[in-house]
């Protein structure tokens, strides 16, 4: 879907050309494959990693829209992430709110913040903002060390030392177990990626593209710069607030030290290798974010190697494929297939010739 | 309001720790003037280079000096190597495409670091800790004031050499204008190679100290990058008076809080709250619109 996206901006979802309609239903059978029997086969090992992967989509999805539509780097969305959490426990505790209302108010809670956020952190760009998410990200995870995530105890922040079992945030009725809770994650993530689909191909997304090419160019074509940057800085927030609610109740129980400073970094690598300028590119970057882990740890090997394969990819990213794995990778396959069919029609060419 | 006695200590400790956070701030403005590259892989650097140390200390039977110089060389040795392995293929792109693809050697050297050496929490104690002085109330040891001084001097050192060698004039020709520089015939790589050089071997520096000063472990020494990144932010990295003046204020700021019972535990919030209050300040009279590629 995304795909395309790039190649021809204003294209409306109406007018489908037939390798779109063949490319929406390869897509379509995938997910129903992923929704309905996927869940049921596999162990509950790979369930809980596949979740995880749900929901780092997400998050990545927020960071690829900033930094491949606006051009705006976030050092800082795990600890957005982080903040989501906190929002969604402490509105789960506020109350027996059914699960998509702590969801919402956990995207709408981290919205806001985000939006406070990025309202003054506009007047800088380029580095500096990417520098000021970091000094952020550092200040709210201090501040989450010392208060920790709302489990039920008194007052406003909510936490007690008193360990009773309680969960961060209970799980919808209709998806108590992993598998159902893996389901609905799924369809959560779809609707935020339609979201974001949506917003790409619409006005602000045509708002977003402007802006990146040039500003002054995007000002003079009367762009509010202002409020299109604040919309996808809340967009990305939301999303990543979403992602949050999801994960407490993923986990059951939050600890500071999920969400670290050195997964921001990792989180950015990631979507940059995923590549920015495609909303697939998330899925791959949370399946480079959560996936790879788990493999190599299967295999014995220390996730280790891992960050250092992502410092890496960086840096090949950055010198060479400003587009990504999900830009490269179908680039290769083409060449790959044209170099199997050369080498298919080569031994003919000679008899020809005979 | 805790008394005067109480804060003593914290003062010490402040500017310790304030002459690290200095000491590293201008190695970042000196390289970011000269090549513009924020390096963010500064604090990664020296946390291995401090880590190499302490396995030689600990591990070999070579004189402890040798380890202290390995980790010196080592800051210089691999941020010079990424200097000029990556420098020139992102010279002319963005800034924060530059600092950007600093993360990726962070990435490569914690990965090595946790692979190599796990995440075990280790002590570093250098000679220099074990004579002290005493001053009435509170003990001094050598390193704290070694801390200090050596960001003083280190600033006052880079100061002069900016202003009365020539490749220092060099190097502010470069922060000018990298092209005019290039035309009048200045090296532009073998000045950006001293400059990473230099640069490296600050970083080397300040990780040995503040593996001394605040733990040995890998992951708080590469993300300290981001306290000592507050002073030179504050200087809108480029002056390196201001950054050693924020960066001492930074360690103070942090240290004296600590008496405070109510926020003590949130005093590791201030570096980044001074950073994020100075940069808001000095960016205020910023319009909003217009923002590509200033600083």
């Amino acid at each position: 879907m995304a795909t395309t996206t790039r190649a021809r901006p204003g294209l409306s979802l109406g007018r489908w050309s037939s390798g779109d309609a063949v490319r929406a239903g390869i897509i379509t059978v995938l997910l129903l494959f992923v929704l309905i029997p996927l869940p049921g086969m596999l162990s509950s090992y790979w369930v809980d990693v596949l979740t995880s992967v749900t929901v780092y989509s997400i998050v990545a999805l927020g960071l690829n829209l900033l930094m491949g539509r606006v051009g705006l780097v976030s050092l800082g969305q795990i600890a957005v992430l982080a903040l989501g959490s906190w929002v969604a426990a402490r509105i789960a505790f506020a109350g027996g709110l059914p699960f998509p209302i702590v969801l919402l108010g956990a995207g709408l809670g981290t919205m806001v913040l985000g939006t406070l956020v990025g309202l003054p952190a506009l007047r800088l760009s380029g580095l500096y903002l990417a520098l000021i998410t970091l000094m952020l990200a550092g200040a709210i995870t201090v501040a989450l060390r010392t208060t920790n995530f709302p489990n039920g105890g008194p007052g406003f922040l909510g936490h007690t030392e008193d360990v009773r079992g309680n969960p961060a945030v209970r799980r919808p009725d209709i998806a108590v177990n992993d598998p159902a809770y893996l389901r609905y994650a799924i369809v959560v993530g779809i609707i935020l990626f339609l979201l974001a689909l949506w917003h790409v191909r619409g006005r602000p997304g045509r708002a977003w593209a402007a802006i990146r090419q040039s500003e002054p160019a995007a000002l003079a074509a009367g762009v509010n710069i202002t409020l299109y940057k604040l919309w996808a800085f809340a967009l990305a927030s939301f999303l990543t607030g979403v992602a949050g609610g999801l994960l407490a109740a993923h986990v059951g129980k939050l600890y500071t030290y999920q969400f670290s400073t050195q997964d921001s970094i990792l989180l950015l690598a990631v979507v940059l290798m995923g590549g920015i300028y495609s909303l697939w590119g998330a899925i791959v970057a949370g399946l480079f974010m959560r996936f790879l882990p788990a493999v190599l740890d299967n295999w014995g090997l220390p996730a280790d190697l891992l960050t250092i394969l992502f410092g890496v990819g960086i840096l090949q990213v950055l010198l060479t494929a400003p587009g990504g794995l999900s830009q490269q990778f179908p680039r290769d396959m083409k060449k790959l297939a044209g170099l199997i069919a050369r080498a298919v029609r080569r031994p003919a060419a000679p008899e020809r010739s005979e | 309001m805790p008394s005067w006695q109480d804060f003593q200590p914290f003062i010490i400790t402040g500017l310790a720790l304030g002459g690290v956070y200095a000491l590293s701030g201008v190695g970042m403005v000196v390289l970011y003037r000269a090549t513009g590259v924020l390096n963010l892989a500064f604090g990664a650097v020296g946390a291995m280079g401090a880590l190499i140390a302490w396995e030689i200390v600990n591990n070999t039977t070579w004189p402890d000096g040798v380890g202290y110089l390995v980790c010196v060389l080592f800051g210089g040795v691999i941020t010079l190597l990424y200097g000029v392995l990556f420098g020139p293929p992102l010279a002319a792109r963005d800034a924060l495409v530059k600092a950007t693809a600093t993360l990726g050697l962070a990435l490569i050297l914690l990965g090595a670091m946790s692979w190599i050496w796990s995440d075990k929490a280790r002590s570093m104690v250098l000679p220099t800790t074990n004579w002290s002085y005493d001053l009435g109330t509170v003990l001094v040891n050598w390193t704290q004031i070694l801390a200090l001084l050596l960001g003083i001097v280190v600033t006052i050192g880079t100061g002069a050499f900016l202003r009365y060698t020539s490749l220092g004039t060099a190097m502010r020709a470069l922060a000018n204008d990298r092209e005019i520089t290039a035309t009048l015939g200045v090296p532009v790589r073998r000045v950006e190679a001293a400059a990473w050089l230099g640069s490296g071997l600050i970083s080397g520096a300040a990780g040995l100290l503040l593996s001394n000063l605040v733990g040995l472990d890998a992951a708080t020494l590469t993300f300290l990058v981001i306290s000592s990144l507050a002073a030179a932010l504050i200087a809108r990295l480029e002056s390196i008076t201001v950054t050693l003046i924020a960066g001492i204020v930074v360690g103070l700021v942090t240290a004296l809080v600590t008496p405070f019972l109510s926020i003590s535990q949130y005093r590791d919030m201030a570096p980044f709250v001074l950073a994020i209050v100075a940069l808001l300040f000095l960016s205020r009279h910023r319009v909003v619109s217009v923002s590509r590629g200033a600083h």
